[in-house]
C-alpha cells in the first residue's frame, strides 16, 4: 500500500512538474530561450494570491491568471524581444537577469520573510479511496493537469494559432516565410506559459501555505531538468519529463536512507547529469536543436 | 512588377550581393543562374524580406518593400519557396498546405485552392493526412510549391527547385511552374541547373560573385562563349545588366 | 618582448600596474572604503577565473561558484582551530586536529580543487552544445545542496565562524596578481589558441584536429583553481562561510561582471568588475541615504541588485559583446603590420 501511496504522490508531483516543464519548453520551442524567469511568474502568482486571499475564489483565480500572463507578456516585450536574434547563451543569461530583477523588486516591496497564505485549506484533508488516504489537493492537481494538457493538445492540434506555433517551433524562419507573425506566436507562447505558471503557483501555495520571494527558484530548476529530460518543445515531452522527475523525486524521498534524504535534490541533479550523457537531446527528440553540419 | 535597383546584401564584412539591378514584368518567368556562392539565395532572401539589405531598393507593384518583414510581404503577394524545401516535417501535408494560407481569411477560397493544388499534384492528395517528413524529395518540393501557392502570390520566388531531385521529378516541378505562369503568377527562379532554367525562363540573368555578369533572353544566351565566361567567372569584372 | 606572442603579458603588466595604483591609494582611505576595494579584488579573482574558461572557450559555465565554495570550505577546515571544529563540525580526528597556517593551507586547497576539477571536468567536457553549460549548472546546484546539508563537514545551514581573516589589502592584491598572471600565461600557450579556434564552431575545430575535450578541460581546471582562490580569499575576508553565499545570486553577479566588461577579453573582465563594483558602491551609498539637514533621503534596500539586473539587460540588448568586446589593453604596437592584424582580430 505504501507503494500505491507513493505512486499517487509521484503522479501528482509529476503533474505539477509537467506543468512547469511545459511552461519552459513552450518558450524554448519558439524562441530557443530557456526562461529562468518562469520561476518568477510562479512567484508573482503566489504573491497575487497573498494579496487577494480574502476575495472570492473565482476573482482570485482570475486575478492570478491575468497577473502572470501580463507579467509574462511584459518580460517578452521588454527584455526578450530586443534579444530575439541573440545566441542561446545570451538569451539564457538575460532570463537569469530578468529573474534576479523580479525577485529583488518583490524583495524590496514585501521583504524577505515567507508569508502565510491560507489558500484552499479545505484541500488539505484526505479522501479514503481503496484503502488509501489521498489528499484532496493531489486529486485536484492531477485532474486539473490532465484537463489542462488535453486542452493544450487540442489547442495546438485544432486551432489556427496553435498550428502556427507548431510550425514556428519546428522552423521559425520558414514559418515567417509563409506569413506567420513572429510577434503574435511568441506572445501567445508567453501568455500560455504565464497561465501554466499560475497553475503551478496555485498548487505551491495550497500545498505549502506560504509565499516568499524565492519560491519560484526551486520549481524552475526542476522544471528545467524535466523539460530537458523529456525533450523541450512538445507537450508530450514536457509531460513525460515532468512525470519522470516526479517519480524519481518521490522514489528517492521514499527509498533513500534517512540520512541521505536531505540530499534528494542533489541526486536528482546527478541523475540529470548522467542523463545528459545518455540522451543530450531529451527522450522525445524534438527536431534538430543541435548544430546541423 | 518587381524592380530591384542597386541591391547590396552583406553578412558582416562579406558582400553576397553587390549592386544588383533588374526588373521583372508581370507574368514573366525570370531565372537567375550562377554557381554556388554566387549570391543567388541571398538575393531571394532579401527580396522575400528574410534578410535586410545593406542598401538599394526593391519595388514590388509600385511599393517599396526593401525594409519590410517577410511575414508582411506574404500578405502583399510575395511568396518564397526556399532552398531545401523547408516543409514542416512534423506536420501533415494537410497542415503544411493550410499554413500556406496563413495570411488569408477567405475559407471557401482557401478550400478551393487546396483542391486545385491537390489536382495539380495528385501525390499530395494520396498522402494528404501523412506527415510531411515521410514524403520523398520530389513530393516535398511539390508540397513546398503547393504551400506557396496557397498564399495566392503575385510573385513566386523559387530557390533551386530542382536541387537533389531526379530528372523526371524535375520535369514535373517545372511543368508546375509553367502552369503557374498560366494562372498569372510572376516567377523568379534561382537555379544552378542551367539548362532547365534557360528552357523555362523568358529572360535569364547570370550572377557571378554577387553581381550580374550577363543578361538576356534565354534563347540568346545558351551556348555562347561569353555566357560560359560569365557563369564561371572567368573574368572577375562583372558586366552591366 | 615585442613579439606579438607576449602581448598577453603586456596586458597583464598594465592591469597589474593599474591595480597596484588602486591599492596604494586604498591604503590611505577609510577602512570602509578599503573593505570595498578588497571585496572588489576578490571578485576580480573569481571573474578572471571565469574568463579563463568562458572567455576562451565561448561556453558558459555556472560552476565557478561551486569551486569557490569547495575551496572556501576546504580552507576553512584546514585553518580553523581544533576547538571550533569540534564544536561546529564532526570531522575525523586527524582532520579535526589539523590546523595549518594559511600560506600552507591555501596552496594545498588550490591543488586539491584542481584535482577535483580534473575529475569532474573530464566527463563533463565531453558534452557538446548546450549540455555542457547545463551540466555546470547542475554542478552548482549539487554543490549547494551538499554544502547546505552536510552538517559534519560544512556545518550545513549554519555558518562556520571564526575563520582567520587574513585577506587584507595586499593579500587580495596578491591573489589578483596571481589570477591575472595565470590568465596571461595561459593565453600565451598553444592550448589557449586552439581553444579560441573552437569558440566559433565546435565542428570546424574538430575537423582541424583540435582535441576539443582536452583543451576545454585544461581551461576548466585552471578556471576552477583560480575561482577557488577567490573563494578562499572571500571566506577569509568575511571570516565566516555559509553555503547560501555560493549559489545563484553570486553566480549572477560574477557573470554580470564578465559580460558587462566584455566576455572575450581579460581587460574586459577586469573592467567589468570595476564598473559593477563602482555601481554597487554608488547604490549602497544611495541606500544609506543622503542627509539634508535633519532629513535623510534613502532608497529602499534592494535597489542595488535591481540596478545590477537592469544594467546587465541593457548591456545585453545594446552592446552584447560588452564594453570592451575583445579589446585587450597593451603597449602601443610598434609595427604597422601588427596594428593591421590587431584591427582585424578585434573588428
Amino acid at each position: 500500500m505504501i507503494f500505491a501511496q507513493n505512486a499517487i504522490d509521484a503522479v501528482s508531483l509529476g503533474a505539477v512538474y509537467a506543468l512547469a516543464a511545459l511552461g519552459i519548453g513552450l518558450i524554448f520551442s519558439v524562441m530557443r530561450l530557456i526562461n529562468f524567469a518562469h520561476g518568477e511568474l510562479i512567484m508573482a502568482g503566489g504573491f497575487t494570491l497573498y494579496g487577494l486571499v480574502a476575495q472570492p475564489l473565482l476573482v482570485v483565480i482570475l486575478a492570478v491568471l491575468i497577473v502572470t500572463a501580463v507579467l509574462a507578456l511584459g518580460m517578452e516585450r521588454i527584455a526578450f524581444r530586443p534579444l530575439r536574434k541573440a545566441n542561446p547563451a545570451t538569451l539564457l543569461i538575460s532570463s537569469f537577469a530578468v529573474s534576479y530583477l523580479v525577485q529583488h523588486i518583490v524583495l524590496m516591496i514585501f521583504g524577505s520573510r515567507a508569508m502565510g497564505v491560507p489558500f484552499l485549506p479545505e484541500l488539505g484533508t484526505s479522501v479514503e479511496f481503496l484503502g488509501l488516504r489521498v489528499p484532496r489537493l493531489q486529486i485536484v492537481t492531477i485532474i486539473t493537469t490532465l484537463v489542462l494538457m488535453a486542452g493544450l493538445v487540442a489547442f495546438f492540434r485544432f486551432s489556427r494559432i496553435g498550428l502556427q506555433m507548431r510550425a514556428a517551433a519546428e522552423d521559425f524562419t520558414m514559418a515567417r516565410a509563409v506569413g506567420v507573425r513572429a510577434n503574435r506566436v511568441i506572445a501567445f507562447a508567453f501568455a500560455i506559459s504565464g497561465i501554466l505558471a499560475s497553475m503551478v503557483s496555485f498548487y505551491l501555495v495550497a500545498q505549502t501555505g506560504s509565499v516568499s520571494y524565492k519560491m519560484g527558484v526551486n520549481m524552475v530548476l526542476i522544471a528545467f531538468v524535466s523539460s530537458v529530460i523529456g525533450g523541450m518543445g512538445s507537450v508530450a515531452g514536457a509531460a513525460l519529463g515532468g512525470f519522470l522527475v516526479g517519480i524519481i523525486s518521490v522514489s528517492l524521498q521514499a527509498y533513500l536512507p534517512a540520512d541521505l534524504r536531505p540530499y534528494r535534490d542533489a541526486f536528482v541533479f546527478m541523475i540529470f547529469v548522467l542523463f545528459l550523457f545518455w540522451r543530450p537531446d531529451g527522450l522525445l527528440m524534438s527536431r534538430a536543436d543541435r548544430d546541423r553540419v | 512588377m518587381l524592380k530591384v535597383v542597386d541591391l547590396n546584401v552583406a553578412y558582416g564584412s562579406i558582400a553576397a550581393v553587390r549592386g544588383v539591378s533588374f526588373d521583372i514584368a508581370q507574368g514573366e518567368i525570370v531565372a537567375v543562374i550562377g554557381p554556388n556562392g554566387a549570391g543567388k539565395s541571398s538575393l531571394l532572401l532579401a527580396i522575400a524580406g528574410l534578410i535586410k539589405p545593406r542598401s538599394g531598393s526593391i519595388e514590388f507593384a509600385g511599393k517599396n518593400i526593401a525594409s519590410k518583414q517577410a511575414e508582411i510581404l506574404v500578405s502583399e503577394g510575395v511568396s518564397l519557396v526556399p532552398e531545401g524545401r523547408h516543409i514542416f516535417g512534423s506536420l501533415t501535408v494537410a497542415e503544411n498546405l493550410a499554413l500556406g494560407a496563413t495570411v488569408r481569411r477567405d475559407w471557401p477560397g482557401i478550400a478551393s485552392d487546396i483542391e486545385r493544388v491537390l489536382a495539380m499534384f495528385p501525390v499530395l492528395k494520396e498522402r494528404y493526412r501523412q506527415r510531411a517528413n515521410k514524403l520523398s524529395g520530389g513530393e516535398q518540393q511539390m508540397l513546398a510549391i503547393g504551400r506557396a501557392m496557397l498564399a495566392r502570390p503575385r510573385l513566386l520566388l523559387l530557390d533551386e527547385p530542382s536541387l537533389g531531385l531526379a530528372p523526371l521529378v524535375v520535369n514535373q516541378v517545372y511543368q508546375a511552374i509553367l502552369d503557374l505562369r498560366q494562372s498569372g503568377v510572376t516567377v523568379l527562379v534561382v537555379e544552378q541547373n542551367v539548362s532547365r532554367a534557360l528552357a523555362a525562363a523568358d529572360r535569364t540573368h547570370v550572377l557571378s560573385f554577387g553581381a550580374i555578369a550577363m543578361s538576356g533572353k534565354s534563347t540568346e544566351l545558351a551556348g555562347t562563349a561569353a555566357f560560359d565566361a560569365a557563369y564561371f567567372g572567368v573574368s572577375r569584372e562583372a558586366g552591366r545588366a | 618582448m615585442s613579439d606579438p606572442v607576449f602581448r598577453p603579458l603586456h596586458t597583464a603588466a598594465i592591469l597589474i600596474g593599474i591595480l597596484l595604483a588602486v591599492v596604494l591609494v586604498a591604503t590611505q582611505v577609510a577602512p570602509a572604503m578599503q573593505r570595498t576595494v578588497i571585496e572588489a579584488l576578490v571578485k576580480l579573482i573569481v571573474v578572471v577565473g571565469l574568463y579563463i574558461f568562458v572567455g576562451n572557450s565561448g561556453v558558459f559555465s555556472f560552476g565557478h561558484v561551486a569551486f569557490m565554495a569547495i575551496g572556501g570550505y576546504m580552507s576553512a577546515i584546514l585553518t580553523l582551530s581544533p576547538e571550533r571544529k569540534h564544536t561546529l563540525l564532526a570531522l575525523p580526528a586527524a582532520l579535526e586536529a589539523l590546523q595549518l597556517p594559511w600560506p600552507v593551507a591555501v596552496p594545498i586547497v588550490i591543488v586539491a580543487v584542481g584535482l577535483i576539477a580534473l575529475l569532474i571536468g573530464w566527463p563533463l567536457c565531453r558534452l557538446r552544445g548546450i549540455a555542457l553549460p547545463m551540466a555546470t549548472f547542475a554542478l552548482l546546484v549539487i554543490t549547494y545542496v551538499i554544502a547546505s546539508n552536510w552538517q559534519q563537514v560544512t556545518g550545513g545551514r549554519q555558518a562556520l565562524v571564526g575563520l582567520p581573516r587574513f585577506t587584507g589589502l595586499w593579500v587580495a592584491f596578491g591573489g589578483a596578481v596571481i589570477a591575472i598572471v595565470v590568465a596571461a600565461l595561459y593565453a600565451m600557450t598553444r592550448h589557449c589558441l586552439m581553444l579560441r579556434c573552437s569558440r566559433e564552431s565546435e565542428v570546424a575545430a574538430a575537423a582541424t584536429g583540435i582535441d576539443l575535450e582536452r583543451e576545454r578541460l585544461i581551461a576548466f581546471v585552471l578556471s576552477a583553481m583560480v575561482a577557488a582562490l577567490g573563494g578562499v580569499l572571500f571566506s577569509h575576508f568575511i571570516g565566516t562561510i555559509t553555503a547560501n553565499s555560493f549559489y545563484l545570486d553570486l553566480t549572477f553577479v560574477t557573470l554580470t561582471m564578465l559580460v558587462a566588461g566584455g566576455m572575450r577579453s581579460l581587460t574586459g573582465a577586469c573592467l567589468g568588475v570595476a564598473v559593477i563594483a563602482f555601481v554597487a558602491e554608488v547604490f549602497r551609498a544611495i541606500e544609506r541615504g543622503v542627509s539634508l539637514g535633519d532629513v535623510t533621503i534613502a532608497a529602499p534596500p534592494g535597489l542595488q541588485e535591481i540596478a545590477l539586473a537592469v544594467i546587465l539587460l541593457a548591456i545585453l540588448i545594446l552592446r552584447p559583446e560588452g564594453l570592451l568586446g575583445s579589446y585587450e589593453i597593451g603597449l602601443p604596437r610598434r609595427h604597422a603590420a601588427d596594428r593591421r592584424v590587431a584591427a582585424k582580430q578585434e573588428g
